[in-house]
């Protein structure tokens, strides 16, 4: 289920003195199976886009393909599209509201009008997914810890068997412990169900580790794509756009301008490890 | 040296609703020196924002005793001077503030005290000089970013011209920008106007340059020192669940591998030197 945006702009409040301009002339691809990051600093047009993906906004002008199907065309049906693209908001736990978890999750499905039975089925699913005991399925979502409601949130678009996972910052306000968590559910999760997932998140430490691709996005324009080695080869560039690299990438760049055998494009601590001990034995040799 | 907080045995719990006893923080003892910058640590349930707001009367120990500036917090006389002594600043920035008009939400405080008005306007724009945010006085705070509205809010605190601030996690919902803002802000008012600083954050790179760091865990104090000391604790921190800088976990794992690395490696700048001296 591929995703082909093409020369989107959007303007908030077209028409009035408050006109904005989010997107500006946007075009990218996504193919099947990619995990594509999102960069950009507050305001830069990352929320405004993700919300195009699924029908929630409807662009100024230009055109989104979802597998070949032009969603901004006035005959398709909004429900199709959500049917196939999930969306998990930011804080998606100020989103629960059912008496129990099981209700929660079953919310989206019954929606879709599916049977009693693979309602059942699918909400168990997404709860196994997402680890979360099927002994809770008829406690309240407001009894459990936040970590906790943040899966049920995503389990509820799980449930929905969306082909397409959108997490806008789906770890923010989490401690370390949680943001790993979440992040290797959502890892485990793509690698399972082969699903495109777009991560939208200000860690370049996250994205750098699990993004096949990241979209750099700047003042409603796209600044950067690429692969992450790619993208973290721009340091300055980003730098400049009040974002950076992760910090072995920026101990990398130092390293090399000293001197030592290293690229200026690591993006884990492994990978830095193993440079690191052939140059210090290296010195030692010598 | 004076001590702003201390905290003897400090142990409190909360009443859950079927009567179990739930231990938040377990004999804590701590003494914090006026003008430091200190940061406490932990993960989620850890008792670190239980902690905080025992330092401002938020809430009384359950067992021991907690005195700021030598008042005891259990002590309801001393409600407004604690209060006055020890600002707390909050997580959600959008939860704080109370007014429309920016200048009014930091005059806030000041006026509950009963401040003349010649004064409030003195301190509302000292405040908002000290965090940056002076020309912003007349906007509605809806149209400022997540770390401006932070600014302001800390701004309110300001007003009140607390001795000791307390931050629990001011930046964890915003963004990379807002939390430079946010912590160059709190820096400077630790450095230039001596008010002591308590950062409860999960951001080990906000209390890399502290004077001290708490780690908390399961209610109780696991490590304290300065950052050094502290940080070369890699292991036990992630056996907490907490994480370190990405360097300081690099010379940990070199460490592993037998090279001679300094543990209490914490910046690029260090690593570098290191291994290029």
């Amino acid at each position: 289920m591929p995703i082909k945006v093409e020369n989107l702009s959007f303007v908030y409040n077209e028409g009035t003195p408050y006109a904005t301009v989010a997107l500006n002339n946007v075009t990218f691809e996504i193919q099947d199976e990619e995990f594509v990051g999102i960069i950009g600093h507050t305001g830069s047009g990352k929320s405004t886009l993700i919300q195009h993906l699924n029908g929630l906004l409807k662009p100024t002008s230009g055109k989104i393909y979802i597998n070949g199907v032009d969603i901004t065309d006035k005959k398709v049906s909004l429900k199709d599209i959500r049917k196939e693209v999930g969306l998990v908001f930011q804080y998606p736990e100020y989103q629960l509201f059912e008496e129990t978890i099981f209700k929660d999750i079953a919310f989206g499905p019954t929606n879709l009008g599916l049977s009693e039975e693979e309602i059942e089925k699918r909400v168990y699913e997404a709860m196994d997914i997402v680890g979360i005991s099927r002994e809770l399925a008829d406690k309240s979502p407001f009894e459990v810890s936040g970590g906790q409601k943040r899966r049920i949130a995503i389990a509820g678009i799980l449930a929905m068997k969306p082909r397409i996972l959108i997490l806008d910052e789906p770890t923010a306000g989490l401690d370390p412990k949680g943001r790993e968590e979440i992040l290797n559910k959502i890892k485990e999760i793509h690698d399972k169900y082969k699903m495109i997932t777009i991560l939208v998140s200000h860690s370049m430490e996250d994205i750098a580790r699990f993004a096949d691709k990241i979209i750099v996005m700047n003042k409603g324009r796209i600044e950067i794509i690429g692969t992450p080695r790619e993208v973290f080869r721009e340091a300055e560039k980003l730098e400049k756009m009040g974002l950076g690299v992760p910090q072995i990438t920026s101990l990398a760049r130092e390293l090399q301008k000293k001197g030592v055998t290293i690229p200026e494009d690591i993006l884990t601590i492994e990978e830095a490890k193993e440079y690191i001990i052939r140059y210090l034995r290296g010195t030692k040799n010598v | 040296m004076e001590h702003i907080i201390t905290t003897q045995n400090l142990s409190f719990e909360y009443h859950a609703e079927e009567q179990t006893r739930h231990l938040v923080l377990k004999d804590i003892n701590l003494q914090f020196e006026k003008g430091q910058f200190i940061g406490i640590i932990g993960h989620n349930g850890s008792g670190k924002s239980t902690l905080a707001k025992h330092f401002n009367a938020l809430l009384l120990p359950t067992e021991g005793k907690v005195h700021v500036k030598g008042m005891d917090t259990q002590d309801t006389n001393h409600l407004w001077d604690i209060r006055q002594t020890a600002g707390l600043v909050f997580q959600n920035p959008d939860n704080q503030i109370v007014a429309t008009i920016v200048e009014e939400d930091v005059a806030f405080g000041p006026e509950n005290l009963g401040i003349p008005p010649d004064e409030i306007r003195e301190r509302v724009e000292y405040a908002l000089k000290a965090v940056g945010m002076w020309e912003y006085k007349d906007y509605p705070p809806h149209m400022l970013s997540g770390g401006q509205k932070q600014r302001v809010a800390i701004a309110g605190i300001i007003a009140m011209k607390p001795e000791c601030i307390i931050l629990d996690e001011p930046t964890a919902m915003l963004d990379p920008i807002g939390r430079k803002e946010v912590i160059s802000t709190i820096k400077k008012l630790n450095k230039e106007d001596g008010i002591t600083v308590i950062l409860i954050t999960h951001f080990m790179e906000e209390v890399v340059d502290a004077d001290r760091v708490i780690v908390m865990d399961n209610g109780k104090v696991v490590l304290d020192g300065t950052p050094k000391e502290v940080f070369k604790e890699v292991a036990l921190l992630k056996k907490i669940g907490l994480s370190v800088p990405q360097v300081t976990e690099l010379a940990y794992q070199l460490k592993r591998e037998g090279f001679d690395v300094p543990l209490d490696i914490l910046t690029v700048e260090e690593m570098v030197e290191f291994l290029c001296r």
